[in-house]
């Protein structure tokens, strides 16, 4: 029992920032139609920001942090309107093969820059962890998590309250009408693909700490990514973040009970038996965000 | 107030609308009635800026706005009410009425109007926080108009109001079109009704292929034979 409860609060922890992961994919592939390859690497990208700062500047770490995020928007902002805009209207085919050559471009980058060797994240975190009862949990997981939710609360509140969040999902519900109200297409465009990338980014930065940071580390976070959307339906925000939560848990019971060994495949597993059972996803009732 | 000179849009090789010519006074209630395909539609979202015309100028209060956005033709003060109501049917009543008065810089006065809404259509501050989709066919249709209101236009242009709606509501809908135009906003409208579109109109236009073929006071097209037999049923 004890076992399983330190596998629950790892899992959950862990897919706090999976459920950010999901959430700016599937805001970006659920409701601009875009299969964004390079998610993963605006997630490395972060990872390799906080780093960056954190090591090579000797920057403050939440400093760092924040800059990963802010510059992950600007990148994506980057992306979108040199790569995204000029392709806009054609087929969703033609959008793919520019985002994986897009994502093989930014890991070779990425490569050439920080070399193949995996690097840590220092942290200002107290190395000893907090112990409840049987349970025990490191400080940097505590605020990884607690940082999280509230980018998560942060971005329901955009999306939900906000004349903007409103602009972009009536944007994506009908956009010819949305021009009508007088919404300008192309911005709203670029800021979704800017928000969503700056999500990837965040829980980058976020993980980086936490593992180690290596230029191949987005393939697998993309892969999760997509398995989130899948689990939770596309373009539901709600999804995502029930997704991501449920993919930590999952990941962290299959280490734990199976064999850490097949820790990654349980993201896959899900896939095959959410598209097997229930293809619109586990939530699809719930109100999509466009 | 608006005037459209020679205007012609393209889809691809086909000309939707060749040389088509009209214009709307300010205060007037004018109707374009025609066959489908005869390029009706066509001329409002040119006018509205979705449509890049190929030739032609449309000029509103003595600006050019043929290349103008429909961001910009909105702030100007033409508002559309597109064909088909196209409500956005994820958001909220509330957050369709908001999207209307999305360009508005005075919340204080738009929430003023979109109370002025509810008042004329209770039905929909009961469903404010419904989902637009949910909504009846006849309750999306006052939504639309609701919205188009809410950025406090001087002209509208409606697209097929009465399409798809019950014969009571169709006329429920010409009535809060016509106390529109008494509350002094021009109205520019599409309807395939010829009937009701000339009875109710100042002026109105015949387009066939895509040009003017006929002009008149609403109650003279009604007596002309030509008009007569082909799209009032003899």
């Amino acid at each position: 029992m004890d076992q399983f409860l330190q596998h629950l609060l790892n899992g959950v922890i862990l897919g706090g920032s999976y459920a950010l992961l999901g959430i700016g994919l599937t805001l970006i592939f659920g409701i601009m139609y875009v299969v964004n390859f390079t998610h993963g690497e605006l997630y490395s990208f972060g990872a390799y920001m906080v780093f960056g700062v954190v090591a090579a500047l000797h920057g403050n770490f939440f400093v760092a942090l924040f800059l990963a995020v802010a510059l992950g928007a600007v990148l994506g902002a980057g992306i979108e309107r040199s790569l995204l805009r000029p392709l806009r209207g054609t087929s969703i085919d033609t959008t793919m093969l520019v985002m994986i050559g897009a994502w093989i471009a930014m890991q070779n980058a990425e490569q050439l820059l920080w070399t193949g060797v995996a690097k840590a994240i220092r942290h200002p975190f107290p190395e000893a962890p907090l112990v409840i009862g049987p349970v025990s949990v490191s400080w940097i997981r505590i605020f990884v998590f607690a940082a999280a939710i509230l980018l998560i609360a942060a971005s329901h509140l955009l999306i939900r309250r906000t004349r903007l969040g409103t602009a972009m999902r009536a944007t994506f519900q009908d956009r010819e009408t949305a021009a009508l109200m007088g919404v300008n297409i192309d911005a709203i465009h670029t800021v979704t693909f800017a928000f969503g990338s700056g999500l990837a980014a965040a829980a980058g930065a976020l993980l980086g700490p936490v593992f180690v940071v290596f230029p191949t580390m987005g393939d697998l976070a993309a892969l999760k990514a997509f398995a989130i959307v899948i689990l939770g339906g596309m373009g539901n925000f709600l999804g995502a973040t029930l997704g991501g939560l449920i993919l930590g848990v999952v990941e962290e019971m299959g280490a734990g009970y199976i064999s850490s060994g097949y820790r990654d495949a349980m993201g896959f597993l899900i896939i095959i038996v959410v598209l097997l059972f229930r293809p619109t996803g586990l939530f699809a009732r719930a109100e999509r965000v466009g | 107030m608006l005037v459209v000179e020679g205007l012609v849009c393209r889809y691809g090789k086909v000309n939707a609308v060749r040389e088509l010519s009209l214009r709307v006074e300010e205060g007037e209630l004018v109707t374009l009635i025609g066959a489908n395909g005869a390029g009706k539609t066509t001329t409002l979202k040119a006018i509205s800026g979705l449509l890049r015309p190929a030739a032609g100028r449309i000029v509103f209060e003595g600006a050019e706005i043929q290349a103008a956005s429909p961001r910009a033709i909105l702030g100007r003060g033409i508002a559309h009410c597109p064909e088909g109501r196209r409500v956005f049917p994820y958001l909220t009543v509330q957050e369709n009425l908001e999207m209307g008065s999305y360009l508005r810089r005075d919340p204080a006065g738009a929430a003023e109007d979109m109370g002025r809404i509810f008042r004329r259509f209770p039905v929909l501050e009961e469903r404010r926080r419904q989902a637009a989709g949910t909504l009846s066919g006849g309750e999306q249709q006052m939504l639309a108009i609701g919205r188009a209101l809410m950025s406090r236009p001087r002209l509208i242009l409606f697209d097929e109001p009465s399409l798809g709606l019950a014969p009571n509501l169709v006329e429920t809908t010409f009535d809060i079109i016509r106390e529109i135009r008494n509350q002094g906003v021009t109205v520019l409208m599409v309807e395939q009704n010829a009937y009701a579109a000339l009875e109710m109109a100042d002026r109105s236009y015949l387009i066939e292929a895509g040009a003017v073929a006929l002009e008149g006071r609403g109650r003279e097209l009604l007596g002309n034979p030509y008009v007569k037999q082909a799209y009032l049923g003899g």
